[in-house]
């Protein structure tokens, strides 16, 4: 790891930091774990499913849409935890880094959470679903080889973030979801209460390194932001799993997961599930316009 | 072979031939952020799922490769 190239980071984290110690709390101990969940309520709010708004949904049965809430629940959560798993093994190997030092007590709050969320959502999955969705396959030769090591580090918390605040957009509704049942809502509400302190951290960081990528070769920066829009496109298309539709007894899944993919009230599911985080990249100066 | 084909060419608007023998993924003809959608349209053209904790990164190599294992053809056919 080229981190010498970079320069230390220097952030003002004192109040993130005070905020995680004084909301510190025992994930082990802190849900009531139902038996089993209500055989007739959604595991996901209905509207935040990858079919909801289009003809698609209303042709499945009710018995479908309940199972398709709740396998897309499993991959949610799934991906979740495939995805935390990969950045913050990034994360760990940074933390004792020159670069890092003056982060480094933040980053340990944040590696300590996201093992306590990658706990919590499995055991949602495993006592309920009975099972996890595999991760998706990833390439050695990874599609960061034509970035500088700036550019680099700056992806690893760019990903960290983009995925963080997509999965914050679903916490958020789901946390005061009343047609939930309560053991969902609570899980979606104690990670959405963490995740602001990680998404108010990856922002400043995020700044932070950007800052570095422009100041050595502002040429990169566009080379960044389409890097980041691929990023998110395929972010948003990792919800769309087939084995979720065809555990939910829907044929023809494949079919069924371009049409969805391509449908004009998704794309317009896609905007609103962005529109943070891309109102963020453009104020940034390395949002979708960059990109040729 | 020719969907497989106009995925990758789509995807790689600079690649001017597409060699049968090129080696798709130290190329970055097919990268990390594409493979996924690349396994799912292989799964549509064979009707046959692939398990993503079993696959060999060999099979996915060469548009040669690709023909062998999953369609059962050479790439030019
Ligand atoms: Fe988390
Ligand atoms: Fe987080």
């Amino acid at each position: 790891m080229a981190v010498r190239e970079i320069e230390p980071i220097e952030l003002e984290l004192d109040r993130l930091e005070h905020m995680a110690e004084s909301g510190y709390y025992n994930p082990y101990t802190l849900f009531d774990w139902p038996d089993a969940i209500e055989p007739d309520k959604p595991w996901m709010s209905e509207s935040l499913t990858t079919l909801a708004g289009t003809e698609m949904w209303d042709e499945l049965t009710r018995e479908q849409q309940i199972a398709l809430t709740k396998y897309e629940a499993i991959n949610f959560f799934s991906l979740n935890i495939h995805g935390i798993r990969e950045l913050m093994s990034e994360v760990v190997m940074r933390i004792h880094e020159r670069t890092y030092a003056n982060v480094s007590e933040f980053l340990h709050h944040f590696i300590g959470e996201e093992n306590e969320h990658m706990w919590f959502f499995a055991q949602f999955c495993l006592r309920y679903g009975g099972k996890l969705y595999p991760a998706q396959p990833t390439l050695q030769a990874d599609s960061v080889e034509h970035l500088s090591p700036v550019a680099r580090e700056l992806v690893v918390f760019a990903r960290i973030l983009i995925f963080e605040e997509i999965v914050d957009h679903y916490n958020a509704y789901m946390a005061t979801d009343e047609s939930l049942p309560h053991i969902a809502r609570e899980i979606n509400r104690v990670h959405h209460q963490d995740e602001s302190r990680h998404v108010a951290f990856g922002r400043m960081i995020f700044t932070n390194l950007l800052g570095q990528v422009a100041k050595r070769d502002p040429a990169e920066v566009p080379l960044v932001a389409e890097y980041l829009e691929n990023y998110l496109r395929y972010s948003i298309a990792t919800l769309y799993n087939p084995a979720a539709y065809r555990d939910a007894g829907i044929p023809d899944a494949l079919a069924l997961r371009r049409r969805a993919l391509e449908h004009p009230a998704r794309h317009a599911a896609h905007e609103r599930i962005l529109k943070r985080t891309r109102t963020f990249l453009t104020k940034s100066g390395v949002g979708r316009e960059l990109v040729k | 072979m020719q969907a497989v084909r106009n995925f990758i060419l789509e995807r790689n608007p600079k690649l001017e031939q597409l060699d049968d023998d090129l080696d798709l993924i130290d190329s970055r003809a097919i990268n990390s952020l594409a493979f996924v959608e690349f396994i799912f349209l292989l799964e549509e053209l064979t009707g046959e799922s692939i398990d993503p904790e079993e696959l060999d990164l060999d099979d996915f190599r060469t548009l040669n490769a690709i023909g062998a294992r999953f369609l059962k053809q050479k790439a030019a056919s």
